[in-house]
């Protein structure tokens, strides 16, 4: 139904992140790190949130792990620490108390985000593909940039206009666009790529990837 | 009877084929071939019977518009774009109204949330409005500061300003746990699956073109299923429904064509002239035309199960025409042969008029149907025996042939064996006494699951599809009755804390109410004012900090309620499987423990527990106990006018006749493990009728010069009705076949009855046929006869 629809698409859009910030090893653009199954990324995060309006956007910052297979760690640390981790198993909110709120449940439900991230991890476009127009802009010397646009009666369709990401080595840049003007930009730095296993704090949140 | 009378039966036959030819073929009167439409058609104003019975049709009627696919693959991709394919093919299928997958959303979700977005601080869900009942609002004011720069939020402008707590994802996250997995993509032991669910149009069943959807259904799921990593299982009462059609359909094509080719043979030979085969061509299809017009100018619609059982009378329409054809045309002119019959013919269409007519006494629009039809073809079958049959050519039959010696020689056994007249009371005071004992010993079985075949791969499919994606038949459902909208909402209030520790015990995987997704507005007061006091006032100026708005509590005496109205329905239709007229029906996933559910609901007004197949099979079961009555109703008017014209022991002893073959058909199908439900019975019905003739028209042409020309024709009408009727005992199909058991049992009892209860017969116990003198063809009996009819026993 429609309504348990409503939560996979929070995890589609959700995924639709987490997989563009993913290094593009597919775009075989030089310089571009591929990720690899025994790997790792980490970085931090600004998130931009512009709502139609609103002469003020909502800014948060934070740090990111993001684990091929096994899921997101979005660790927000102002203005106000909270955790947001997307697995297969759904999406958990836990607040500065360490109250977890999960929203949605089942692998077989949530788990597409967790493929669409390996899909592009591996270079596999096409995880991608079925779901949005992929278009790439021409390369600049070290530069890329892409816009997904979401087939018209998908989910993502709903919650998302286009996607437009930008990137050297890694992804540096994705600007998330949606229907009532609202958008996203979130910008990524300091990534780096390290070896599993997580340290402990990350794997609790994550326990697939300390399964790994 | 004269040409005239025959210009104007003619006349009123042209005229009634016209009027069917403009009622069916212009559509002005449907034949209903759906099943589900007969369901709840009784009386209304019933009982809580009546509501069941039309909340399982509304529930059927929902459920038979749903075909679902599920499409699997060794990976996501593959699987989806199998469904996407899939769900394309059947969209083009001519009777379907939409095609879901898990991809197609249709763009409803943003509407869904703009509809109920308004209304979001009357919409809790539980463990909010727990949360707040415990006044833990400051956990629900982190959560929607955390939401806020989630980046997973789905957080707008227009969001913020109506719901700035965040509190409807919440809600209906709660609502799609309710929900469970179906309708999403699922992963299991390595394969993923697909959810393809295809709408029908409402009209498929109605017009009988479910069939050809199936068919090309499946064409279009073989197509998908040429890539061998992809395979479709489906499941849906539009495949079970075709598949038992189909079964059916060549069963009866198979056994129609062996009986007609059988008949024609049988008369042929008989009388080696086409004049006989039209006599009992055009008799069966004036009975039908006539049964047919009346039934056109009193129902707008006719169900198909009416049709069938009303056509079933020619098997005695067709047993008129050959009493006719059977009389030797040495014994006179066509209406003196037609007055030999006639009182026999009167009589048995008066029994078999009553029989039937009895079946309108019940308050069942389908047995009135099938009454309506029968009588009026019957007499229609009548009316042209005695208008149009002689100026009919007529043969004797063939002198040459055995059945003539046979018959002889039948009749000679039958008199040696026939009783003397206490022996016969004797003998109908034991059938009698066996009517009285059977209820103890033969059960009704109304079990409408025993009627079908069965179709081994649909259920293992629709097995596989249950266990995996948690969609498909779900047989149990809870009718929640009230007054008003509002009072139903609050008892499905109550109902689901009443359910939990059967939830939480796996007794039951899951419920929907209609209160899950709408609350009863006295719910939705208080949750506004639980929102209003537990977060808007002490945390909505906080909130306001951070966010850019004016954050004002909804109050709860003006806020507008949301109502499972028209407006609701048109952005949920979803709604529809749950509300049936002035009822709702709460939808149940995996019922593992009926008895504990039963339990649970104990106490509870308002509430019934409904499984859909006993409440249709206790429909039939009363269905089955009017059929009963009327057949007791037949046999006692029956009783009667053979006593008015018998005297009281020879009426009493030619009553025994279709009776005892009722009781030996009845006990020998039961013996044969044949389960009596409302089609059986009705069966029993055509066994009184047609044994009612046979013993009939032998009483009548006892003593008289036509005696074994009776004999003869009834020789003839059981052969003709055991090929027509006995041959469907063959089938495959439990309940065409347990129709012919039936049907066959009782008329071979009927023939073997009807001769020794029609009384001491006036047959030369020799009996034999004098060898033809010459090459005339000399016919036995054919003595002349006098204006009585009778030549007083010469041979």
């Amino acid at each position: 139904m429609t309504l348990a629809r409503f939560v996979r698409s929070l995890l589609l859009a959700g995924s639709v992140f987490c997989a563009l910030a993913a290094p593009h090893a597919a775009l075989a653009r030089p310089g571009v790190v591929a990720l690899e199954k025994s790997q790792y990324l980490q970085g931090d995060f600004t998130l931009n949130r512009h709502l139609s309006g609103f002469d003020k956007g909502l800014k948060s910052q934070g740090d990111f792990v993001l684990v091929p297979g096994a899921g997101l760690i979005w660790q927000t640390t102002a203005p106000f620490p909270g955790t947001t981790v997307l697995g297969p198993g759904g999406i958990v909110n836990i607040d500065a108390n360490g109250d977890r709120n999960k929203l949605g449940t089942g692998e077989a439900q949530f788990g597409i985000f967790v493929d669409l991230i390996s899909s592009v991890l591996e270079g596999n476009w096409s995880a991608l593909e079925n779901r949005f127009h992929v278009e790439f802009s021409p390369p600049g010397d070290d530069t890329w940039q892409v816009k997904l646009t979401p087939f018209g009666e998908s989910a993502i369709g709903g919650q998302i206009t286009d996607i437009v990401a930008t990137g050297d080595t890694f992804v540096q840049q994705v600007r998330l666009n949606k229907p009532g003007g609202d958008f996203d930009d979130i910008s990524l730095s300091r990534q780096q790529t390290r070896n599993l296993p997580l340290p402990d704090d990350k794997a609790a949140l994550l326990p697939k990837a300390a399964g790994e | 009877m004269t040409g005239r009378h025959a210009t104007v039966w003619i006349i009123c036959l042209v005229i009634a084929a016209t009027w069917c030819a403009w009622q069916i073929g212009g559509g002005h009167t449907r034949i209903d071939a759906d099943f589900i439409s007969l369901i709840g058609q009784e009386n209304p104003g019933d009982t809580g019977e009546f509501n069941n019975i039309n909340a399982v049709r509304h529930i059927l009627a929902q459920d038979s518009r749903k075909a679902i696919f599920m499409v699997s693959a060794p990976n996501r991709d593959h699987a989806s774009n199998g469904a996407n394919d899939l769900a394309q093919r059947l969209s083009w299928i001519n009777g379907t109204e939409k095609v879901t997958t898990p991809d197609d959303r249709a763009g409803r979700l943003p509407e869904l949330i703009a509809f109920l977005q308004p209304h979001a601080a009357a919409l809790l869900s539980p463990q909010d409005r727990e949360a707040l009942q415990a006044g833990k609002g400051a956990q629900i004011y982190q959560r929607a500061v955390q939401n806020l720069y989630s980046p997973t939020s789905t957080v707008s402008a227009r969001s913020l300003q109506q719901d700035p707590f965040s509190l409807l994802p919440q809600f209906l996250g709660a609502l799609a746990g309710y929900m469970g997995e179906g309708g999403g993509v699922v992963s299991k032991n390595g394969r993923y699956y697909v959810p393809v669910v295809a709408s029908l149009d409402p009209r498929l069943a109605g017009a009988d073109r479910d069939g050809q959807w199936v068919r090309d259904a499946n064409s279009a799921a073989n197509i998908v299923t040429r890539d061998n990593d992809i395979s479709v299982a489906r499941t849906g009462q539009v495949f079970f429904a075709a598949a038992e059609a189909s079964h059916a359909k060549a069963d009866v094509q198979r056994i129609a064509l062996l009986a007609t080719t059988g008949i024609v043979f049988m008369v042929g030979l008989v009388f080696f002239s086409w004049g006989p085969l039209l006599a009992a061509l055009i008799t069966l299809a004036s009975g039908i035309l006539a049964g047919i017009t009346a039934i056109t100018l009193v129902f707008g619609t006719i169900h198909a199960i009416a049709m069938v059982f009303g056509s079933s009378l020619i098997g005695i329409a067709v047993d008129y025409a050959l009493h006719y054809v059977s009389i030797d045309p040495k014994r006179g002119s066509a209406q003196q042969r037609l007055r030999l019959i006639l009182p026999g013919l009167t009589l048995g269409l008066i029994t078999s008029v009553v029989g039937f007519a009895a079946l309108s006494i019940s308050p069942t629009l389908l047995l009135t149907q099938i009454a309506i039809y029968s009588v009026s073809g019957l007499i229609g079958a009548y009316l042209t025996v005695i208008f149009l049959l002689p100026f009919l050519p007529v043969q004797p039959v063939r002198n040459y042939l055995p059945i003539r010696r046979s018959v002889a020689i039948l009749q000679y056994v039958q008199y040696r064996m026939t009783p003397p007249t206490w022996g016969r009371l004797l003998l109908v005071a034991v059938i009698l006494a066996g009517f009285g004992a059977s209820p103890f010993i033969i059960k009704g079985d109304d079990n409408i699951r025993n009627l079908g075949r069965g179709n081994t791969d649909l259920i293992a499919q629709t097995t596989t599809i249950r266990q995996v994606l948690d969609m498909g038949a779900s047989p149990m459902f809870l009718r929640v009755n009230g007054a008003t909208a509002e009072d139903r909402l609050q008892t499905e209030e109550a109902l689901r804390p009443r359910l939990s520790p059967l939830l939480a015990s796996g007794a039951l995987d899951g419920l929907v109410t209609l209160a899950d997704i709408i609350p009863s507005q006295k719910r939705q007061s208080e949750n506004i004012d639980l929102v209003k006091t537990q977060l808007y006032v002490p945390y909505g100026q906080k909130l306001a900090s951070i966010l850019p708005i004016d954050i004002t509590a909804a109050d709860a005496a003006t806020a507008p309620l949301l109502l499972p109205d028209d407006t609701s329905l048109h952005v949920l239709p979803e709604l529809a499987t749950l509300q049936s007229g002035n009822s709702d029906i709460v939808r149940l996933r995996g019922v593992q423990d009926a008895s504990a559910l039963k339990s649970a609901l104990s106490g509870m007004k308002n509430i019934a527990l409904i499984d859909p197949a006993s409440a249709i099979s206790s429909l039939f079961g009363q269905y089955r106990q009017w059929a009963y009555l009327a057949l007791g109703v037949a046999m006692f008017a029956a009783l009667v006018l053979a006593i008015f014209r018998y005297g009281l022991r020879d009426g009493i002893c030619v009553f025994g006749a279709p009776t005892g073959a009722v009781l030996c058909a009845l006990v020998g199908s039961f013996a044969l493990g044949v389960p009596h439900n409302f089609f059986t019975t009705m069966a029993l019905f055509l066994v009184f009728a047609i044994g009612a003739d046979y013993v009939l028209f032998l009483a009548e042409s006892r003593h008289s010069s036509h005696d074994q020309d009776t004999s003869l024709a009834v020789l003839l009408s059981l052969i003709s009705s055991v090929l027509a009727f006995g041959l469907l005992a063959t089938s495959s199909v439990p309940l065409v076949s347990d129709i012919g058991t039936v049907i066959a049992i009782g008329l071979i009892a009927a023939w073997i009855l009807a001769p020794v209860m029609a009384g001491r017969r006036s047959a030369n116990p020799v009996g034999i046929v004098p060898a033809p003198q010459n090459d005339s063809p000399q016919t036995a009996n054919s003595a002349p006869i006098n204006k009585d009819g009778s030549n007083h026993g010469q041979i």
